[in-house]
């Protein structure tokens, strides 16, 4: 009985810790959204902070991702290809390399890409500032941390998002083309048929959505993360690791809700 | 100049006009410039028919199904959209088929068989045929059930397939004895080597043959063969043929003149032993030609030239 209690107990602590930090995150969020919404936050400063965190996030990686979208976009495209041809399903490849490339795993790598590069530096960066007290002292030298370290962090993340995928979507859809039809013209019609079946208003619309929603998840889930570090240092890689893996779980989650929305 | 604002700023501006760039081709390709065509297909059933059922021509989706209806005398009418580049296969003579596979979703079926044929206009009505497979199923179940009987019967034991399977058997045994195929054919290696031998008198009789024609070749067609005597003896002929036509013509005029002077015989009694002479030189002139065709010719067997 005594056991029964306890695991109900510890099972309820989870959940209201679940509800802590997905209170805390929303406030959080809320907060930001009211200050985009204040005339008073653009200015030139912020504007400067915004343009350095999209440089960091995507300009500073550009190459290595484009790179890297480049091998994953070829490596998958030649299966598939190759699969459709074996079954003989080969008019079904080209949309099926978009649907699974473009919609699907080029912008969900891209999440993960950023996410590891600029969402860990995210979550150390401010759980360090928390604990060294540097929020509230910049807090006192009238530099409110909102306007001039996370909100840009959370626009520069959902900017580099949807760029990053976008422009790597855009080099899959190129490299789909070569593969299947060669350097000629022939396929352009059928190919153009392709995308305009798929590409209708409520898919693009969606797909932005969800880029801006990971790249949102991938800055705002850090920054929250290290703002509720205690003030101690070696609290410090704890945070970093429960940001991280929230990061994890929202990603793939908004990956299963926007499926579940197009399909189902 | 900032270099990090530099490089944002060209990393914008490369998004922006690819992202600009993109959705021009996507808006062209959706047929965002173009003007829709419409089409209103009447049915006798919507069955299968959903918004979004693909319009298709030789197997490529030119339109789709818009929406359904009912008209006030409870027909249906089907519209469908078309971009303007594609309307161009719509003609007057085209048939609209509504195709509902066993395997994969209804799609409405475009048969235009002269594309020389004038265009549809936007907006008209035609008439959508149903093929449905499943219909027809069940006249075909017969049909493949009788033809199953059919073959049961034909593959029973000791049924006809059976006798003929083993009578092909024994022959195609028999073919691989030493005389193969004909001892197939006739039954026993005895009456296949009658047939082999009877083959081999006959190639020596074609090589006798051979030689005889070569020889018959020789004495017709040589120098001095028969072929060339002959041609020599019909133009003697044809000389004899002339001296006796000649002399004919001669005993013509005399007999021409025999009938004058038979008028006044007692003064032509000279005359008429110069024209019997004159006949009968003409009459031996005659026999001996008839004689010498003879010899010659195998002609009739009466060489007399009877007097007149």
């Amino acid at each position: 009985m005594n056991f029964l209690a306890a695991s109900i107990e510890s099972l309820g602590a989870k959940v209201v810790g679940w509800f802590t930090v997905a209170y805390g995150m929303f406030a959080f969020l809320a907060k930001a959204g009211m200050l985009l919404l204040d005339r008073t936050t653009w200015n030139r400063a912020t504007f400067d902070v915004v343009i350095k965190q999209v440089y960091f996030t995507a300009v500073q990686i550009l190459h290595v991702f484009l790179a890297y979208a480049l091998v994953i976009s070829w490596l998958i495209i030649t299966i598939i290809l190759s699969t459709a041809r074996d079954f003989g399903l080969t008019e079904f490849a080209s949309e099926m390399t978009i649907r699974v490339l473009v919609l699907e795993l080029l912008p969900f790598l891209t999440a993960l890409f950023i996410a590891l590069r600029s969402g860990s530096a995210i979550n150390t960066e401010v759980a360090l500032m928390q604990v060294n007290n540097e929020l509230d002292a910049l807090a006192h030298c009238k530099v409110p941390p909102m306007q001039f370290e996370f909100l840009p962090r959370l626009i520069g993340g959902v900017i580099s998002v949807v760029t990053l995928a976008g422009l790597a979507g855009l080099i899959a859809l190129l490299q789909g083309y070569l593969s299947i039809y060669g350097i000629s013209a022939a396929g352009f019609e059928p190919y153009t048929r392709t995308i305009a079946k798929i590409f209708d208003f409520q898919i693009m619309a969606g797909l932005i959505a969800k880029c801006a929603l990971f790249g949102l998840a991938v800055t705002l889930i850090p920054v929250t993360a290290g703002l509720e570090t205690p003030k101690k240092l070696f609290m410090v890689p704890v945070s970093v690791l429960r940001g991280m893996m929230r990061v994890f779980f929202a990603i793939v989650a908004i990956e299963v809700v926007s499926l579940a929305l197009k399909y189902i | 100049m900032n270099k990090l604002h530099f490089k944002v700023g060209l990393f914008t501006a490369a998004s922006l006009l690819l992202a600009g760039i993109f959705v021009v081709y996507l808006l062209h390709a959706r047929g965002f410039f173009e003007k829709t065509f419409h089409l209103q297909l009447a049915a006798a059933s919507a069955d299968g028919v959903a918004p979004g059922v693909p319009v298709v021509f030789s197997g490529i989706e030119i339109g789709r199904v818009t929406t359904l209806g009912l008209n006030d005398d409870g027909g249906i009418i089907i519209r469908a959209e078309f971009l303007e580049r594609n309307a161009k296969w719509l003609k007057e003579t085209s048939t609209f088929t509504l195709d509902k596979p066993f395997v994969g979703g209804a799609k409405i079926r475009v048969d235009s068989p002269d594309l020389d044929a004038p265009a549809l206009p936007d907006n008209s009505t035609m008439l959508l045929l149903t093929s449905d497979i499943s219909k027809e199923i069940p006249a075909l179940v017969e049909r493949v059930k009788a033809i199953l009987a059919n073959v049961e019967h034909l593959t029973r034991k000791d049924g006809e397939i059976n006798a003929t399977l083993a009578n092909v058997q024994t022959v195609t045994g028999r073919m691989t004895g030493e005389y193969g195929m004909l001892e197939g054919v006739l039954g026993s290696p005895e009456k296949a080597r009658a047939v082999t031998d009877s083959l081999d008198k006959t190639r020596a009789l074609i090589t006798k043959l051979d030689a005889m024609t070569a020889k018959t070749d020789q004495w017709l067609f040589a120098q001095d063969g028969m072929a060339e005597q002959t041609r020599a003896s019909l133009a003697q002929v044809r000389l004899m043929l002339d001296d006796a036509q000649s002399s004919l013509k001669k005993a013509d005029a005399l007999m021409a003149n025999a009938v004058e002077i038979s008028a006044d015989v007692k003064e032509g009694t000279q005359d008429i032993v110069k024209l019997r002479a004159e006949i009968d030189d003409a009459v031996r002139k005659a026999n001996a030609l008839v004689n010498e065709i003879n010899k010659k010719w195998p002609f009739a067997r009466d060489p007399e030239v009877k007097l007149p």
